[in-house]
């Protein structure tokens, strides 16, 4: 696992894509702290860590869009998968290096809240609950950005995807305000979602039986809900989609609190995204 | 060494191989021929466990690939078709690289990369970008790639191809050398190079065994007459007359006339029989000088062609 990280590390900084990523991410950051810090002698730091969530939506497709497709393109993971080391080992390295160019990037921002301090008095302990969040954040855009990766090898379309999905998670919160909450939508809604399971089943597997039993079990579900407790479906969209509100869990850290809950969410957000991701391409050797 | 039972391979309705059967000894270097698409590479990443069979089974050294990948993966070493390289790291860097993970020990790594590289001669090359060697080089870093480790099975997916003629000799020299110590399966659309390198061939066509056997045999085994060709001084009617009067000869043809004055005839003799005297007896008495007799034993590449072609028309 350590060889592929070292591997994928250095690749970032020997191809344009590492130093894109930093000195886009970095310019920005700089032209954030300027603004809301220096120019209004504002010692509010985690301001500019929330203003930098949107720019971030659109580097971290730079840095995710090659990590698998990339390898399928070359035809280099003909020999990664035929070396002794396992799919997933294999998978948590990229990630990994992913997340620790990430992770580097962060700590050179960390010198704009050491040089604020001199000039007044920080919030210490928000600003570091600020960085944390932001750090789970961000592993958690970079596990989504595998995961596309993971689906073409293409690495244009893996970025516009990526760019995509991950503006639809931010966009999730206003998203929620226009959804209805009454009981028929979220029938309709959860109906919808067992045909979409049966879809991908048959695209799957291409076995007409499975689809169809996964379409029954879905609605079975559905019908025996409405009728033994049909509370469920008011306002089951908005709960739905708040599963993927990555940005309502960011809220608690940028204030400073630090709870065990939104961690949780995160790391398991990411550990569902790697985990798809090895399944997607031991999927592929199987068709 | 490698048993390979009802290997069967789906792309959708696309049969890639079907019910492919057969063994590697250890030691043994076999050659896998067929033409394009006649499923030599998907057999082999099939063998290597890039991916799977959608039926039937395969064993290294006794282990199945499916159940015991990394004891499989550990003991090959595999070239594919298009050699796996990081174009954007060294030669040193990537082999360096395949050693981690391969899981080479440190210790056994300093001692074999030296010994690879001036095997496969890229210890010129060592700090060069990948992207900035020929396609020849790339090819020997990928063939250096598959030794590391020194896996007691090498599976090589046209090995040659690139090369400039001189080091295709070189590179077949070396496969034969490593085929006293490895076990090698080499597939080849080239027919002389499976004839000089392999001890034993397989004729793949579209997905199945069309044949197999030691490159002699397979010669033998499909020609059941002698055929011989011979340009004659003389008319061409009164040769044939004359060839088709000679006992052993079943069949006498006229081939053309390419030189003045003479004729060219194609001669079938039966089975085991040396028609060779008795034809230059008969001409000499008849006055018609013989000015070329050439034997027409199948080559490989007939025999390819006569397989595959034939299951062509079948099917």
């Amino acid at each position: 696992m350590l060889a592929i990280m070292k591997r994928e590390f250095k690749a970032y900084f020997s191809s344009p894509t590492g130093f894109v990523f930093m000195g886009f991410f970095l310019l920005l950051t700089g032209f954030f702290f300027v603004m809301s810090n220096v120019l209004h002698a504002s010692p509010d730091y985690n301001a500019v860590l929330g203003s930098i969530t949107f720019i971030f939506l659109i580097v971290v497709p730079v840095l995710t869009m090659r990590l698998i497709s990339e390898e399928s393109k070359q035809k280099t993971d003909q020999l990664l998968l035929t070396s002794p080391l396992s799919l997933t080992k294999m998978v948590l390295g990229k990630y990994f290096a992913a997340v620790s160019v990430f992770l580097i990037t962060l700590l050179v921002t960390a010198l704009y809240p050491v040089m604020l301090s001199f000039f007044g008095s920080v919030a210490v302990w928000e600003i570091l609950g600020g960085y944390i969040g932001f750090f789970l954040l961000g592993s958690s855009f970079i596990a989504v950005g595998l995961f596309v990766s993971s689906l073409t090898d293409n690495q244009v379309i893996a970025a516009i995807v990526t760019f995509v999905s991950l503006l639809f998670m931010w966009l999730i919160d206003w998203i929620q305000q226009g959804i209805p909450v009454d009981r028929v939508s979220g029938i309709v809604f959860t109906v919808l979602l067992a045909i979409g399971a049966a879809f991908f089943v048959y695209f799957a597997t291409r076995t007409i039986i499975v689809s169809i039993a996964v379409f029954a079990v879905g609605s079975g579900v559905v019908t025996g809900m409405y009728f033994l407790n049909p509370i469920v479906f008011d306002g089951i969209i908005v709960r739905v989609l708040d599963w993927f509100s990555l940005l309502a869990r960011y809220r608690d850290f940028a204030m400073g609190v630090l709870s065990i809950s939104p961690i949780v969410y995160y790391v398991t957000f990411c550990a569902i995204f790697v985990f798809l991701t090895i399944r997607v391409i031991e999927k592929r050797r199987w068709s | 060494m490698i048993q390979v039972e009802k290997l069967t391979k789906k792309y959708g309705q696309h049969i890639a191989t079907k019910n492919l059967n057969f063994t590697v000894n250890k030691g043994e270097v076999l050659g896998f021929l067929g033409p394009n698409g006649a499923g030599k590479s998907t057999t082999m990443n099939i063998i290597t466990g890039y991916i799977s069979a959608t039926e039937g089974t395969v064993m290294i050294d006794g282990y199945d690939v499916l159940e015991k990948p990394e004891e499989v993966k550990k003991r090959i070493g595999y070239l594919p078709e298009f050699p796996p390289l990081y174009t954007e790291m060294t030669v040193k860097e990537y082999l360096d690289f395949v050693s981690d993970i391969k899981k080479v020990s440190k210790a056994q790594k300093n001692k074999d990369m030296e010994k690879i590289m001036d095997l496969i001669k890229i210890a010129d090359v060592r700090k060069r970008l990948i992207k900035n060697l020929s396609k020849g080089y790339k090819q020997r870093v990928g063939f250096a790639q598959a030794l590391i480790g020194n896996p007691p099975v090498l599976v090589l997916d046209e090995p040659t191809i690139g090369l400039d003629p001189k080091q295709i000799i070189e590179i077949r020299n070396l496969i034969k050398d490593l085929g006293k110590e490895h076990t090698i399966i080499l597939s080849s659309h080239i027919l002389p190079e499976v004839s000089a390198v392999c001890e034993r061939v397989i004729i793949i066509n579209k997905g199945e065994i069309v044949a197999s056997g030691t490159p002699d045999s397979l010669s033998k085994h499909l020609n059941n007459s002698s055929r011989l060709s011979l340009r004659v001084a003389g008319p061409e009617e009164s040769v044939i007359k004359v060839l088709n009067n000679i006992p052993g000869v079943k069949l006498a043809e006229y081939n053309g006339i390419k030189e003045m004055d003479t004729v060219d005839v194609l001669v079938e003799g039966d089975k085991d029989v040396d028609i060779r005297k008795p034809l230059f007896f008969a001409l000499s008495r008849a006055q018609y000088p013989i000015l070329q007799m050439k034997s027409m034993d199948l080559t490989l590449e007939e025999i390819f062609l006569q397989l595959t072609t034939k299951e062509r028309e079948v099917s």
